[in-house]
């Protein structure tokens, strides 16, 4: 059921060198830069989203991720998910307005695989970049590389996902769209959606808690996504695999990594969920096929190859 | 980023021999490619190829001989003693002369854990 968590607002970022970071996200991606702060972290978004930004990237010297934080209806639900949090026994730390520019005061806390979340439910809204509220133009025509339209999910790799995919659902509200399952009924992967996206967040089991595997942007079309794959060969990005199909949601997917290793894809279409539908089950004996439609076999670097 | 100010860029490429520390494996590497994309061009597949960014921690090696300039890397995999000892990720060194490395792959779940994390 419902319980007032709209979408990923943001996902902050570890990278080595931030100039190489921005170089990646602006110039291939496309993202927008927005800000900085005093701090040295950039403010970035696609050029879809609303919200000021959505992809925050922060210096360090360990890559990886810092947090997802997830936007919600309005201030009273944040009150009530901390209340809801508590009460199943997981800590909360509230962060205060302004930490995260033009940011509301944000509610933190470590779900089961080791990842930080948040909840959050003010942001500035600058709104779409480069279009107009009122009679809007189809797209804004000075867009960079990929032209990525917004950050749309993250896959995070850690341990039990199983008690991860039941704090989303019974506390936050959340749907699980699609799963993988071993022949025990042991949960290996969890798919899981505040919305009609197939995913707005998922994870795979993993030994090591805490690991981030990829953030997602959203393309329109498939044609965007072979686009996507001759400007990776063109600035010698380095490419994971694709463009190829997932089974899991069906997407059009090409995956490359960021120059301090972060994993990226960008894709196109898939499935939708609602909130009636059963789960999706894929078998772990399929999981080949799950995850590269089309190769059908286990990719080593796909399962451990993390940040 | 240079951490081996010894081994200053070259103006133009040189090309350089790495050669695997049991003597029966060795691949060319030009100065301006980093040693795992070097391998990759030259066909072979002697360290595990992971991001190509300094951050997974897959390419790991030990330099046993030789002069690299190597880039910021991820202190997930190289701590600032084991760098300074010659392990480092192989996506991150540029070669400065022949060199001899090994690989050392870490186990999965072995990172150090405990580098620039938390906000």
């Amino acid at each position: 059921m419902k319980k007032g968590v709209m979408r990923p607002g943001h996902i902050q970022l570890r990278v080595l060198d931030m100039d190489e970071a921005l170089n990646h996200y602006v110039n291939l991606l496309g993202m927008i830069e927005m800000d900085r702060d005093a701090q040295g972290r950039v403010y970035l978004k696609g050029w879809t989203e609303v919200d000021k930004y959505s992809l925050v990237l922060r210096q360090a010297d360990q890559p990886g991720m810092d947090f997802v934080g997830f936007k919600c209806l309005d201030e009273a639900t944040i009150d009530r998910l901390s209340a809801d949090l508590q009460a199943a026994g997981v800590a909360t730390e509230e962060i205060a307005a302004g930490d995260l520019k033009d940011c509301g005061r944000r509610i933190a806390f470590t779900v089961p695989t080791g990842h930080r979340f948040e909840l959050f439910a003010t942001k500035e809204q600058t709104g779409k970049w480069g279009v107009g509220n009122r009679n809007p133009e189809a797209w804004p025509r000075d867009l960079k590389g990929m032209k990525a339209t917004r950050f749309d999910h993250c896959l995070l790799y850690g341990t039990d996902v199983a008690a991860t995919a039941k704090l989303l659902t019974d506390v936050l509200g959340m749907d699980l769209a699609e799963q993988v399952v071993d022949p025990e009924g042991k949960q290996l992967a969890a798919f899981m959606t505040a919305s009609m996206k197939a995913h707005d967040v998922a994870f795979i089991e993993h030994p090591e808690p805490g690991k981030f595997h990829h953030a997602s942007f959203f393309l329109e079309t498939w044609n965007d996504v072979l686009k996507a794959a001759d400007l990776i060969s063109m600035t010698d990005t380095s490419i994971d695999i694709g463009p190829t199909r997932h089974g899991l949601t069906h997407g059009q997917t090409i995956y490359f990594f960021d120059p301090s290793g972060n994993r990226n894809e960008v894709f196109a279409g898939g499935d939708y969920h609602y909130p009636d539908h059963e789960p999706v089950t894929w078998d772990a004996e399929q999981l080949g096929k799950a995850i590269f439609y089309h190769d059908r076999q286990l990719n080593e670097r796909f399962l451990t190859v993390l940040t | 980023m240079n951490n081996n100010y010894n081994a200053s860029t070259p103006e133009t490429p040189q090309r350089h021999r790495i050669e695997l520390a049991d003597e029966q494996t060795c691949f060319n590497a030009s100065s301006e490619l980093s040693l795992l994309v070097a391998m990759e061009r030259a066909g072979q597949a002697l360290i595990p190829v992971g991001c190509r960014g300094g951050g997974c921690g897959k390419c790991r090696i030990r330099i046993l001989k030789g002069e690299y300039f190597s880039k910021r890397m991820s202190r997930a995999w190289v701590s600032p003693e084991q760098e300074a000892e010659g392990t480092v990720l192989a996506c991150r060194v540029y070669a400065r002369s022949d060199l001899t490395i090994e690989p050392d792959p870490p186990e999965i779940a072995t990172s150090c854990g405990t580098a620039d994390r938390a906000s």
